[in-house]
């Protein structure tokens, strides 16, 4: 963390990390249902591989033990801004394909979605307490569908689902690892802290 | 030896022989007469070929061949009679052949070159359509047109089993015409050269499945092809969860054939071309209904402000989204049409329409329409014979008698028009269930008032009241909420 933290500002982290912990938690279990859902009534190959999805940063990174705490921040709202994005795209161009005929699936979507939007938010909390604040939106949009074929969406739908459910774990383990003491902010874990 | 003679136009006619003669020859001289030629008409050649006129009935040729330097070594007479002569048209010239991929149609222009003939005569089309790299012929299709003696551009299409972007798709044509008073033997005419429309497998980036995304009736048989790059394998192809053989088209493209295909889930089948275990490609095949026409369409007005059709859908076609079965509403008297927006999961259907000033009689057409088909329902109704009113609200009881009551109640609608007939029914515990019919003229968004008289005294009563159109009946708005009220004492 940049400079020492008053009091006041550690217990807002702490108490910030582990609701976004309990947060990812339940956003990853969500997805997961999702990810069945989605599987099932788009008619996919649950085993079917994916290429990355263009605008998704990877979950996995090799250099997760070096990160300090605002890298990790930002990265994970650079993630979490992309997939609301996607989402959002996900949920209008089911709507436009599929009407209210699988209203299930378009509810489930919008739950995740908004709480996408929700941990995006609590991110940026926490990136306001670096004093650093969170960066811009940036301006340039996700790959448009319409260039897609509809087979091609499906799949880019399974790679996004299947992308945010590796974040969403990763995402717990970057804020309990930000409520690990490190020199000068030392914050014990607090109780209430694993999903 | 050998002397053949053609005709294309019946007019000229192209004669060519054989030389049998092992010495080299340089040229030949060709003579012919007919009847009405005064002298033989002479010319040298260096061809075994010479373009001559047809002869009303026959004509003597002499053909000379000379050595290199000239001198006569083989002279021969032949007389060509009418009956001689073969004739087969000039080889047609396609003009264009245009695919269109959204139907896998291809439209073949020509000319048929009618200028040439006589007016009237049958002329008989002989397309064939080949396919593959092999240009195997998957079709053959005889047309048939009418001379007119002007040169007429002739077009034809062909709708293939395989959308065209699958595999490189030729078109050839040859021509028959029927020239009843020829004597001489008829023939078709040479094929023309193959005009081709290239598949997606001629392409460098013509990767893909297709038809994309496509459209089609249940019980329809598919052809779906994988285009991939030269070099690639495909491991195999799904439709749905079942693996299909398949079928080589070309060495960048494979199909599969699926045969009465059945209804596919809402967000439709998906078709996997699996190249290696991280390459798939694929399409989306939507398997619908086209609409069924609309049935007990009911046109109605509950207000005089707006007109609700109501149907009944018949079977869902199975598709939706932006490929669901679309319905508008057309008046035909004036003309206004207007879109429905209906709830495909809903199985009530309806739209509305606006009352027109001034227009009594309606004639609407529902127009129902999906990718797969449309169709339509009409409906003559004269409004005032379709009045359903909206239910009477706020109904009040006053009076201060023992035996008369009045009831005062609002309609929300615009009834000026009309005469309402009302229907009061008269409750009260132990005595019988009355009902009192009261008709009155129709008002604007207004409060309507009846008198009920003959009443018990000093006696509770439960009253509510239902209205409809007086002079032409045609239904009872619902009943309104049920007043009590108890009369005076005597």
């Amino acid at each position: 963390m940049a400079a020492a933290d008053s009091p006041s500002d550690a217990l807002r982290r702490r108490d910030l990390c582990s609701r976004g912990i309990r947060l990812a938690g339940k956003m990853r279990s969500d997805v997961v249902d999702l990810l069945d859902t989605y599987v099932e009534r788009q008619g996919l190959d649950a085993s079917a591989s994916v290429a990355a999805v263009e605008g998704v940063p990877a979950a996995a990174t090799e250099h997760w033990d070096e990160q300090t705490g605002t890298q990790r921040l930002l990265e994970n709202l650079a993630a979490y801004r992309a997939f609301r994005t996607l989402l959002a795209q996900m949920l209008e161009d089911q709507q436009e394909q599929l009407g209210e005929a699988d209203a299930a699936l378009g509810q489930a979507l919008a739950a995740v979605l908004l709480q996408v939007s929700a941990f995006a938010y609590h991110l940026e909390e926490l990136l306001r307490l670096e004093s650093l604040g969170p960066p811009s939106e940036e301006a340039a949009g996700p790959t448009s569908l319409s260039d897609l074929s509809l087979f091609e969406r499906k799949l880019r739908g399974l790679g996004v689902l299947r992308e945010l459910a590796q974040w969403a774990v990763r995402s717990a383990r970057d804020l309990r690892q930000l409520t690990k003491p490190s020199p000068g902010t030392s914050l014990a874990p607090s109780p209430a802290e694993s999903p | 030896k050998n002397l053949k003679c053609v005709t294309h136009n019946l007019r000229k006619m192209i004669c060519t022989w054989d030389v049998s003669s092992k010495r080299r020859h340089g040229q030949t001289d060709f003579c012919y007469t007919t009847s009405n030629l005064p002298s033989p008409v002479c010319f040298k050649t260096k061809e075994e070929k010479v373009e001559i006129p047809v002869p009303d009935s026959s004509s003597m040729v002499t053909i000379t061949t000379s050595s290199i330097v000239g001198t006569a070594f083989a002279t021969k007479e032949f007389e060509i009679h009418k009956k001689d002569i073969s004739f087969a048209p000039l080889t047609p010239h396609i003009l264009s052949l245009t695919p269109d991929f959204s139907t896998s149609t291809l439209n073949l222009k020509w000319s048929d070159n009618g200028s040439v003939f006589p007016n009237g005569l049958d002329a008989f089309w002989q397309i064939q359509i080949l396919r593959k790299e092999a240009m195997e012929k998957v079709a053959q299709v005889t047309y048939y047109s009418k001379l007119t003696h002007e040169d007429i551009i002739l077009s034809w299409n062909w709708t293939s089993d395989m959308p065209l972007e699958c595999t490189s798709h030729y078109v050839k044509i040859r021509c028959y015409i029927n020239v009843t008073q020829f004597v001489g033997p008829k023939d078709w005419s040479d094929w023309s050269p193959v005009e081709e429309v290239p598949g997606k497998d001629t392409e460098p980036n013509g990767s893909g499945v297709f038809p994309q995304d496509t459209v089609v009736a249940v019980g329809s048989d598919v052809t779906i092809c994988c285009v991939h790059e030269e070099g690639q394998q495909i491991e195999r192809m799904t439709y749905g969860s079942e693996v299909y053989p398949m079928i080589r088209l070309s060495s960048r493209s494979s199909a599969i054939r699926v045969l009465n295909a059945s209804a596919s889930d809402t967000s439709g089948t998906n078709v996997v071309c699996r190249l290696s275990e991280y390459v798939l490609d694929g399409t989306v095949l939507f398997v619908g209904y086209a609409p069924d026409t609309p049935e007990d369409l009911i046109c109605e007005t509950s207000n005089f402000l707006i007109i609700k059709c109501t149907w009944k859908p018949g079977r869902p076609s199975g598709l939706y989204g932006k490929r669901r079965t679309k319905y508008s509403l057309f008046e035909r008297i004036s003309g206004k049409n207007v879109s429905c927006a209906v709830n495909e999961m809903n199985r009530e259907r309806v739209c509305g329409f606006p009352v027109l000033a001034d227009q009594k009689t309606y004639h609407f057409t529902l127009g129902v329409s999906n990718p797969i088909g449309q169709t339509e329902s009409s409906l003559l109704v004269d409004l005032t014979q379709r009045v359903h009113p909206k239910t009477p609200e706020k109904l009040t009881i006053s009076g201060n008698s023992s035996t008369s009551v009045r009831l005062h109640w609002f309609i929300n609608g615009s009834f000026a028009e009309i005469r309402l007939l009302c229907q009061i029914e008269i409750s009260s515990g132990h005595l019988e269930q009355k009902m009192h019919n009261v008709s009155m003229p129709g008002g604007k968004f207004s409060i309507y008032t009846a008198q009920l008289n003959t009443l018990h005294p000093y006696t509770k009563y439960q009253f509510r009241v239902r209205c409809s159109a007086a002079d032409h009946f045609w239904r009872w708005s619902d009943w309104s909420r049920i007043e009590e009220h108890t009369t005076l004492e005597a």
